[in-house]
């Protein structure tokens, strides 16, 4: 076996060991030297180089992603959720030809979703949604996440707060609970309620604006000299 | 044989450009650009019956073709009779003073050829010859051909199912393009990448290229109008309603009325768009000739949309599932179910003064373990986005719907009118730009300096009238 193979074994073996301890610092520190590592492999994105531990390599790389992503999960540090996951997202869109799909793929996907859906990215929300093919939105882990984007828009804050007991994983009670904590810019959670900021009101206008009606209709007759 | 042998045929593309002897090579290419480009469509029907005898393209190979495509293209400009007899220029050597307007027309040709006659990969091994013999050329006289070129080198890709390998390619071409100020290429291109990418639904990447690449004037009302389909397809995904549904209904507007399935495409978006927006699109835009078997879904989706109708809106979602999905709606549609309800709550609202949240559920056919809790929360939803005045009596488990105020005690119908007359001006604009000659097109060439000048004058001078009109008020 290739040393540099055996060396990242090794580590991502003392890194997992950790991980199941819960002794995150431990974890961050090897994760950092496991990074390092990693960009020494040649088979790796974006390079794509072919090589014969290609297979080995990519297989190593996208779990130890995956667990870089769950792990910025349980230390509640969404920007180094973001940058693992956008490292990790190159290998399921562009390995299909080299490697089995990841069993994780559909459970990270959906958590990315929810992330994005907690932070009020929905453009970006639905920009990942259209990666999807159809038959992902029956996994259940991809399905919470659609099912509580729609309860959003509806409005149907009950189901939201209520979706908490039915995560499909362990991990997306995290970005629930943040949910329920910090919630949104246009409500918040208290006591089991849910209360609104107030909007912009619309009262019926007392005065009438005149410099703009001025404006709006000099340019009108500017307009129409132009065509006559 | 002899080209001028197949009777009938003479106003094919190759003899079409038939240079007389001795004729300098700027001729050529002012017949190239002014007639070979605009024939190609014309051709096209006659290609089928007139390849196959100039070149014997049955038989041979793409090289072979290739090569005595060249080389006949070049005979063409040696030969004062056209006699281009292939048993005896099979045994001359390669052609050394072919024009590389004529290599680069013969390659589309027999590209097009191929394409037609549905040999797929052929034409893909053709396309991909032709983009490596461009790359080595630097003539201005090319970048039209070459635009076409691109074109059908990505249209083999896509019928061969192999679009993601030449996205570099296209990416290096459109750099290239740029480099050269080919403005006509740059659109192409542009064009090429963000269909490459809508394929496989890279919105992120097509919108990142596309707010990030050289913006100018449109050469092409073609490329133009596949640019704003592009642009309201990827607004739309990113809920930007209002700037999709502007660039899908110009792009339906603008498309020429031969392209049905473009603006049919294009309609099918702006339908659903203008939904989200909470517009009703009118009876007419279904009933448009030779659409409105295409635009039945969407028909029917509509009307579910304006009744508010949550049960119809799913019986027609499932109906339709397929057409949907192959229009790659799907998702764009779960989100009307949203717009339904809304709809739905406003009829309430404004038919009832007051009523029970368990009949509002019921009213809504909202289907969950929880109906009057799910109401609840909807009502109140809408109440805060404004979408209906009311207030929500929670201990008696009502809504109460106040008096419908009155809509012109506001700035609304003054602004509703600003914004029309402002689309009609801008329109009369536009159609009167659009009746201009492009600058200086017939007249002598005027540099860019003293065009920029001339600009300059004008615009003083514009400036100047305005001025005194706002003094004259």
């Amino acid at each position: 076996m290739d040393p540099q193979m055996t060396e990242v074994t090794q580590l991502f073996g003392r890194f997992k060991a950790a991980f199941i301890r819960n002794d995150f610092v431990s974890c961050n520190s090897l994760l950092s030297q496991l990074k390092v590592l990693l960009t020494k492999f040649p088979s790796l994105p974006p390079s794509f180089q072919e090589s014969p531990n290609a297979v080995q390599e990519l297989t190593i790389a996208r779990e130890i992603y995956e667990h870089a992503v769950v792990l910025s999960v349980k230390t509640e540090d969404q920007d180094a959720f973001e940058r693992d996951f956008f490292q990790l997202k190159p290998y399921y869109t562009d390995t299909s030809g080299i490697l089995p799909s990841s069993p994780q793929e559909y459970p990270i996907l959906g958590l990315n979703l929810l992330r994005l859906l907690v932070q009020n990215r929905i453009a970006e929300f639905h920009t990942e949604l259209e990666l999807l093919p159809t038959s992902a939105l029956d996994n259940p882990c991809l399905k919470h996440a659609v099912e509580l984007e729609q309860s959003f828009m509806e409005g149907a804050y009950n189901r939201v707060l209520s979706a908490r007991q039915t995560v499909p994983h362990e991990t997306y009670v995290h970005f629930m609970d943040l949910l329920a904590k910090t919630g949104h810019p246009e409500w918040e959670i208290k006591d089991g309620f849910v209360f609104f900021q107030k909007a912009k009101e619309s009262a019926p206008c007392k005065e009438i604006p005149s410099l703009q009606l001025i404006n709006q209709t000099l340019s009108y007759a500017r307009e129409l000299e132009r065509i006559v | 044989m002899r080209w001028k042998t197949a009777p009938g045929e003479e106003v094919s593309a190759m003899s079409g450009f038939k240079p007389r002897t001795g004729t300098p090579a700027t001729y050529v290419h002012v017949y190239v650009h002014t007639v070979a480009v605009r024939c190609v469509s014309l051709p096209r029907g006659k290609i089928s019956t007139y390849l196959p005898y100039g070149f014997r393209i049955q038989q041979w190979s793409i090289e072979t073709t290739m090569k005595s495509c060249l080389r006949a293209s070049a005979s063409i400009e040696d030969d004062h009779d056209m006699d281009v007899d292939t048993a005896t220029s099979a045994s001359q050597g390669p052609a050394k003073h072919a024009l590389p307007e004529l290599e680069i027309y013969s390659y589309l040709l027999v590209l097009i050829f191929l394409i037609d006659q549905k040999r797929y990969n052929e034409a893909k091994a053709c396309s991909s010859a032709s983009i490596a013999r461009l790359k080595n050329l630097n003539r201005r006289t090319v970048d039209v051909l070459a635009a076409r070129l691109y074109f059908y080198y990505s249209y083999s890709h896509e019928l061969t199912n192999s679009l993601a390998e030449i996205r570099g390619n296209l990416l290096a071409l459109h750099r290239l393009a740029t480099l050269r100020r080919d403005e006509l290429g740059q659109e192409t291109l542009l064009n090429l990448l963000l269909r490459n990418y809508l394929h496989y639904n890279l919105y992120d990447q097509a919108e990142k290229l596309r707010s990030k690449a050289p913006r100018f004037e449109a050469h092409s009302n073609q490329q133009f109008c596949r640019y704003l389909f592009y642009h309201g397809k990827i607004m739309t995904i990113q809920l930007e309603y209002t700037d999709a549904k502007e660039s899908l209904l110009q792009a339906a507007r603008k498309a020429p009325v031969a392209a049905r399935g473009f603006r049919i495409q294009c309609n099918k978006w702006a339908v659903i768009v203008r939904l989200l927006l909470g517009e009703i699109p009118e009876r007419t835009v279904f009933m448009q000739k030779g659409m409105k078997k295409a635009l039945t879904p969407y028909f029917e989706l509509t009307n579910a949309v304006r009744i508010g109708d949550l049960e119809l809106f799913r019986t027609v979602a499932d109906k339709y599932s397929s057409t949907f999905s192959l229009d790659r709606t799907h998702n764009l549609i779960v989100r009307l179910r949203h717009n339904v309800i809304r709809t739905g709550l406003r009829n309430i609202s404004i038919s009832y003064s007051r009523i029970s949240l368990a009949d509002v559920a019921k009213k809504l056919r909202l289907d969950s373990s929880n109906p009057v809790a799910d109401a609840e929360s909807i009502v109140a939803k809408a109440i805060r986005d404004g979408a209906i005045d009311a207030t929500v009596d929670h201990a008696n488990g009502w809504m109460v719907s106040k008096e419908t105020g009155d809509v012109y005690s506001t700035n609304e119908p003054q602004n509703a009118f600003n914004s029309r007359i402002a689309f009609c001006l801008n329109m009369h604009n536009e159609a009167v730009r659009a009746l201009r000659f492009p600058p200086n097109s017939h007249k002598e060439k005027e540099s860019a300096e003293k065009r920029r000048e001339r600009q300059q004058q004008e615009e003083e001078l514009a400036k100047h009238i305005a001025e005194e009109d706002d003094d004259e008020f």
